[in-house]
């Protein structure tokens, strides 16, 4: 049989044999590989193809809401005054969270860990005030999904303060039907809210796929 | 703990929760931490209501000061008038706390 060119070398093909425009001579994947898209790999010393759904990590997102403004009395749930947090070296990864009227909605599906913190004060005394996180799976019907309940009971006659912490793992999903809210406070009392830094807030990190 | 003031007198005014504050000037701007929680950056986020004036707000402050310093100077001599009756410091202070 003839060869054009030179003939192959009757050995096994190594590390030095190869060009680099084997893989920069090909066409570009310009958008992540889909999950059943292949790569080679050793394992151990053999060699196996894989597929990227194997080995690709989750998308991280991380962001963090708060209200701005002092808020009196049972606020079920907390509808206004929701700002991203923008000062003091503040940061997100990724696309974060949308809300509208105190419904947070999702930017992707996924496993999301949600937290609340709710900051609270009162000049008096108080024994039942409230953080609460509030989801649905629906897009309509909303039920409590976390909750905490601290007490105040005023100290040197004065405002006198205290703070509530719950969380929840959602999967989420559906971006259009899973949603969250959230739920502070009680008669009179007032959450504190602020503009300048976090005192009432939410954080939201996605954990990794659905 | 500082006592946040302001807001607490805004509060006084429509019904309560109808305040926000502004994060840019009217140029765009973004207004920085220390100076957004002032009057001069309040906006109204409830339908109806409006702003009350500047004069009206720390006069609100001012009252709210005053009934803060009233209430310890009720406690001092309410403390005081216990102790003329004859009872120790550690017997005020198990009544009334410190």
């Amino acid at each position: 049989m003839a060869y054009i060119g030179s003939k192959p070398a009757d050995k096994p093909v190594v590390a030095s044999d190869l060009d680099p425009t084997i893989i920069t001579g090909q066409t570009a994947l310009a958008t992540a590989p889909a999950d059943t898209d292949e790569f080679l790999i050793s394992d151990a010393g053999t060699l196996k193809r894989i597929d990227y759904s194997y080995i690709k990590t989750a998308s991280a997102v991380v962001d963090l809401f708060r209200l701005s403004a002092n808020a009196t009395g049972d606020q079920n749930p907390i509808s206004s005054n929701w700002e991203r947090a923008d000062t003091d070296g503040a940061g997100v990864i990724g696309t974060g969270m949308t809300e509208s009227s105190g419904v947070f909605s999702f930017p992707s599906t996924g496993i999301w860990r949600i937290e609340f913190i709710g900051y609270f004060y009162y000049n008096g005394d108080n024994r039942g005030i409230a953080s609460e996180i509030i989801t649905t799976t629906d897009g309509s019907s909303f039920d409590r999904a976390s909750s905490s309940g601290v007490f105040i009971q005023q100290t040197s006659s004065n405002n006198t303060y205290s703070g509530g912490y719950c969380t929840f793992i959602m999967d989420v999903t559906s971006t259009s039907t899973h949603k969250v809210k959230f739920r502070a406070g009680a008669t009179s009392v007032v959450v504190v809210g602020a503009t300048g830094d976090n005192t009432t807030h939410a954080v939201f990190t996605r954990l990794g796929d659905t | 703990m500082d006592r946040d003031y302001l807001q607490d007198a805004l509060h006084t005014f429509n019904g309560g929760n109808w305040y926000g504050w502004k994060k840019e000037d009217d140029n765009g701007n973004k207004i920085p931490n220390d100076q957004r929680m002032t009057y001069a950056n309040i906006e109204v986020i409830k339908e109806g209501a409006t702003i009350p004036s500047e004069a009206d707000v720390n006069a609100k402050i001012q009252e709210l000061k005053d009934a803060e310093q009233t209430a310890i100077n009720k406690k001092a001599s309410g403390k005081q008038k216990l102790l003329d009756l004859g009872l120790t410091e550690e017997e005020v202070t198990a009544l009334i706390g410190a």
